[in-house]
Parts: C-alpha cells; sequence; structure tokens
C-alpha cells in the first residue's frame, strides 16, 4: 500500500464515518463506503473559481499529503505587471527574485522577463500546495488571474471530497469529468 | 428497578465503553475537524494581510464628509462635477443627476453601458454638454434627457475608462489601446496622446487592469494616470511628453499595488485628487505631485479590514472615482456603498 492511499483510507474513513453515522448510524455508514469503492470516474469534483474565498483549506483538507489543488494561472487575464501583488510582498525590498520580497511560502512562482515592462508569472506545480495566499495578492491588487484549481493528474475522486466538506464557501462540486476544469475567462477588458 | 441491578459490573462495563467511545468521537471530531471549522491549520507564513497598510495617520486627514447622496442605479461607475456643481453619476443602466447639495434633479435610463463621464464647463465650445464614454465610443448629450449623439466607433478592442473636456477639445482614455484619443467638439478624431514612441521619450502605458484616467488641467497640459508605472504623466494637446510624478509603494503618499491611481481629478488650482484600489484611499497632492494630504481611507471605503483582500468576484472592493466642484469639494463615487460622499477641507 502506498502512503498517498495509507492515508487516503485513515483520513477518509474517520471523515466519512463522523459524517455519515450522525446522519444515518452505521448501517449508513457500511453503505457509503460500499458506494465510495464502487465511484465511476464519469464525475469529478472541481471548485469555481467565482465562488472561492482562499480560505486556505485546500492545502491542508486533502486526503493526499501534498494536495490536489494547485494554483493555475490565466495568461489572458494576467497583466504581466511588474510588481505583481500575487508574487511579491505587499512591501517588497525591491523587484527582484529574492525569496525575502516572495510572497508565495514555497516559492512556487516563477518570475521571468518578457519585455520592458513585462513579466510572466507561472506556477510550478511540484512546489504548489494550493494554500491560495497569491490568489489573495493577486486579487487585491490585480486581476484575479491567480485561482485554484483540483489537479485531476492527482485527485482520486474520493467519494466525499475533504475538502468540500470544510469549504466555507461551498466552491466545491462534481462537474463531469470530461470538462473537470472550470477555468477564469477573461473578465478584465483591458 | 433493584438498587443491585444498577451496581451491575457488566451494566457498569458497557456505561463505561459508551462513555470512552463518545470521548473518542469528540476528540477524533476536534483533531480532523472535518467541517473545517477549526481553520485552514497552514502556518502564519501562509496568512495574507493588508491591515498593517490600511491604517492612516489621523493627522493626515484633513478632509470630512459633509454630505451622502444614496444611489438607486445599478453599478454606479463614474462620477463628474459639472456647471453650477451639479453632480453627474453614470452606472450600467443610467445617468443621474443631482444638485450640489445631493437632491436629484433628474434619472434617465440609457441605450448600452455607460462606462464613465465628463461634462464641458463653461469655457467649452458646447457648455454644460455631458459626454459618455461607452465601451467603444463617446456619446454627447447636450441636455440630460436630450438626444445622445454617438461618434464613431473606436473598434472592437477600445475600453473607454476615462474622459476629459478642455476649451475646444475632448479627450478619452483607452484602456484597451492603451491610448488617449484627441477629438474637436463635432466628434472628429484630431490625434492619439501617449502611444510608445521612443523617439519622444515616450515609455506608453501601462495599464494591468481597466482603470485609465485623464484630465485636463487648467496649466493647459493634459494629465494622464499610467496606473502600470505608478505616475502621472503631463502631455501637450499634441502628444508631448512634459513631465511625470508618482511613485509606488505602500505608503501613504505613494501608490499602492500593481496598478494606481485608479481614478483622479484635478482642483480648480490645479492640485491632484487621486482614488487608489486594493487599498481603497483618497488623497490630495500639490500641482508639483507633492503630497498634501488624505481625504479619506480605508476606515470609511472598505467596510472592514478583510474586504480588502475578498478573492470572490461579488465581495470584492470596486474602486471608488473622484471628481472636484468649483468650490473645491471632493466627490467619492463608493461603488461598494453605493452612494456618493462629498468632501470639505476641515
Ligand atoms: S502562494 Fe500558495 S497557492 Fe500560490 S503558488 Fe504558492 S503555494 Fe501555490
Ligand atoms: S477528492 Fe481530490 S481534492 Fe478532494 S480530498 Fe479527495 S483527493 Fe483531495
Ligand atoms: S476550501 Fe473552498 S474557499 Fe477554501 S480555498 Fe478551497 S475552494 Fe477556496
Amino acid at each position: 500500500m502506498t502512503e498517498t492511499s495509507c492515508k487516503l483510507d485513515r483520513r477518509s474513513f474517520v471523515g466519512i464515518a463522523l459524517r455519515v453515522a450522525g446522519a444515518a448510524g452505521i448501517g449508513g455508514l457500511a453503505a457509503a463506503l460500499a458506494v465510495r469503492r464502487g465511484q465511476s470516474g464519469e464525475l469529478a469534483w472541481q471548485l469555481d473559481p467565482h465562488k472561492c474565498v482562499s480560505c486556505g483549506n485546500c492545502a491542508t483538507y486533502c486526503v493526499l499529503d501534498e494536495s490536489a489543488v494547485k494554483c493555475v494561472h490565466s495568461f489572458p487575464m494576467c497583466g504581466y505587471c511588474d510588481l505583481c501583488t500575487g508574487y511579491f510582498q505587499p512591501s517588497p525590498i525591491e523587484l527582484k527574485t529574492g525569496a525575502e520580497n516572495q510572497l508565495c511560502p514555497t516559492g512556487a512562482i516563477r518570475r521571468q522577463f518578457i519585455e520592458d515592462p513585462y513579466f510572466e508569472y507561472t506556477i510550478d506545480k511540484e512546489l504548489c500546495i494550493g494554500c491560495g495566499k497569491c490568489v489573495k495578492g493577486c486579487n487585491a491588487f490585480g486581476n484575479g488571474s491567480l485561482y485554484l484549481q483540483v489537479q485531476h493528474d492527482r485527485c482520486k475522486n474520493c467519494n466525499e471530497c475533504a475538502i468540500a466538506v470544510s469549504c466555507p464557501s461551498q466552491a466545491f462540486s462534481r462537474v463531469p469529468a470530461k470538462d473537470a476544469y472550470l477555468l477564469k475567462i477573461r473578465e478584465t477588458k483591458a | 428497578m433493584p438498587a443491585s441491578a444498577k451496581l451491575n459490573p457488566l451494566n457498569f462495563a458497557i456505561g463505561g465503553l459508551i462513555l470512552a467511545g463518545i470521548a473518542v468521537g469528540v476528540l477524533v471530531v476536534l483533531m480532523n475537524d472535518p467541517s473545517g471549522d477549526g481553520g485552514n491549520r497552514l502556518p502564519d507564513a501562509f496568512d495574507y494581510s493588508l491591515e498593517e497598510y490600511q491604517k492612516i495617520d489621523p493627522a493626515l486627514v484633513k478632509y470630512r464628509q459633509t454630505a451622502e447622496i444614496p444611489l438607486e442605479m445599478q453599478e454606479p461607475r463614474g462620477v463628474a462635477a459639472g456647471i453650477d456643481d451639479k453632480i453627474y453619476v453614470v452606472g450600467k443602466d443610467g445617468l443621474a443627476v443631482f444638485d450640489p447639495q445631493g437632491t436629484e434633479v433628474k434619472t434617465v435610463r440609457l441605450e448600452g453601458e455607460t462606462q464613465c463621464v465628463a461634462v464641458a464647463g463653461k469655457d467649452h465650445s458646447v457648455p454644460g454638454r455631458i459626454y459618455l464614454g461607452m465601451k467603444d465610443h463617446i456619446q454627447a448629450l447636450d441636455t440630460v434627457d436630450g438626444p445622445a449623439i454617438s461618434w464613431e466607433s473606436l473598434g472592437e478592442k477600445a475600453n473607454l475608462t476615462s474622459l476629459a473636456v478642455a476649451e475646444q477639445d475632448v479627450f478619452a482614455a483607452d484602456a484597451g489601446n492603451r491610448i488617449v484619443w484627441r477629438y474637436d467638439a463635432s466628434g472628429k478624431l484630431l490625434g492619439r496622446i501617449g502611444g510608445k514612441d521612443e523617439a519622444r521619450n515616450i515609455r506608453g502605458f501601462v495599464i494591468p487592469s481597466p482603470y485609465f484616467e485623464t484630465a485636463a488641467a487648467p496649466d493647459g497640459l493634459l494629465r494622464v494616470v499610467n496606473p502600470g508605472a505608478h505616475k502621472i504623466e503631463a502631455f501637450t494637446f499634441d502628444g508631448h511628453l512634459e513631465l511625470s510624478w508618482g511613485q509606488r509603494g505602500l505608503d501613504v503618499a505613494a501608490f499602492c499595488g500593481c496598478c494606481n491611481p485608479a481614478a483622479m481629478a484635478i482642483l480648480p488650482d490645479g492640485r491632484f485628487v487621486t482614488g487608489e484600489k486594493g487599498i481603497p484611499r483618497v488623497k490630495v497632492y500639490d500641482a508639483e505631485g507633492k503630497f498634501e494630504c488624505v481625504v479619506v481611507g480605508p476606515d470609511v471605503l472598505a467596510p472592514n479590514f478583510s474586504a480588502t483582500t475578498e478573492t470572490r468576484e461579488d465581495m470584492r472592493l470596486k474602486p471608488v472615482d473622484v471628481a472636484v466642484d468649483s468650490k473645491s469639494r471632493i466627490i467619492v463615487l463608493d461603488p461598494n456603498a453605493g452612494k456618493v460622499r462629498i468632501f470639505e477641507k476641515k
């Protein structure tokens, strides 16, 4: 058994046990567990970036050790700003890539010069833990081009997504697996 | 029930097991927090807050609010002051006109979505004319409820976000094309201002989000905000860049975030009024761009500290717009409160 599936079993069992036991008793719990094992892949969990409040739960409530939720970037919405408030601390010492200037605690955002005065920002998915801090920074001043999405190459498509249960904004729902991403399109006209 | 039954060791053991089970259940709930009520459990390094930057020294606030006008319209977007200090507000569905005391004079529904407004002064070739900025063209109204004359479309890419009126000229700041268009009062296009031009030492406008402002100053120069550069630039009407000022930063004297100021107006004596997004604050700078004071800050314009870091579109703060009247009153359109706030010097 892999570490992932081991953890999945422990956490999802506890989560499901508590929720189902409260609602339907032990018989219901057994039924819920049976349904989870037989789940088809036709629907997948996804979060609606228009409902997400970047509370941070996506980083910590996923059954995986490293969350299946990661930051993604809508390039058509991005302003390619020199002072990207999703990349830099609110008050950076200078607009340089030193860790002390960066907002992301895991250093998961890459900044690359394009042409004066524009910079491109990309997410290193290996380093991103889906905490949503950059999403807040981007939204506070910028266009909201950074946002979170469940990554389906990682997600175990749990019967009941542990993040969905903890989400304070009801941002999670099951979506058709063939359209499993709820992408932000360009909302700003400039 | 006989006393012996109460003390039966089997019953006692079962009761103990039930209690232990409940205790374990409670512990599991507390430790796992499946509903997320216990917070995100991330270390402090993952918190994002602008709270410390939102506090403004009260000694710097030199204005007080003297009136406010509640608005009925959907999505109020722009404010201007006109002849006799009438106040004009445009929103998604129309134009509302108020007298200087805030009494409604007239409200009209408009065709199409109006994004910005400017009203000609007495010195303009058509005094009192109302210019409306639609997404891709200007509409001219000679009276509030008169017919709207549409000027030529600037194309699909155009996104007019601010208008300015001088004696003979009308200027339209186009965030989509990153240019200011110059017209005469008949709607004839006379020129373009501010496009990247190395020969004229013009870097070009950097406009990450559609907040791009222009205003005609009493010194005869057009002022244009270059929001991504955090500067206010002065151009001749022929498009020569004369000077610029402004610096970026969260400090109260600077312009915050990726791109600011999002709103600008010029007082009759040439001083500047700016409105910022992100950390909502309205400030006054002298005619050379030296910070003078705060008009109103986040304590009034953000309903609570966390409002500035909301990520949901429907919860995010919308930027303010600003205008000034002939008596140097500062008129702030607060779209989040759905009202116009009027400020006067303390
Ligand atoms: S701040 Fe958080 S969500 Fe954004 S890139 Fe870094 S780890 Fe990912
Ligand atoms: S459904 Fe996916 S995102 Fe949700 S808890 Fe399971 S693995 Fe994580
Ligand atoms: S739990 Fe919900 S609100 Fe919180 S970051 Fe995830 S999707 Fe957004």
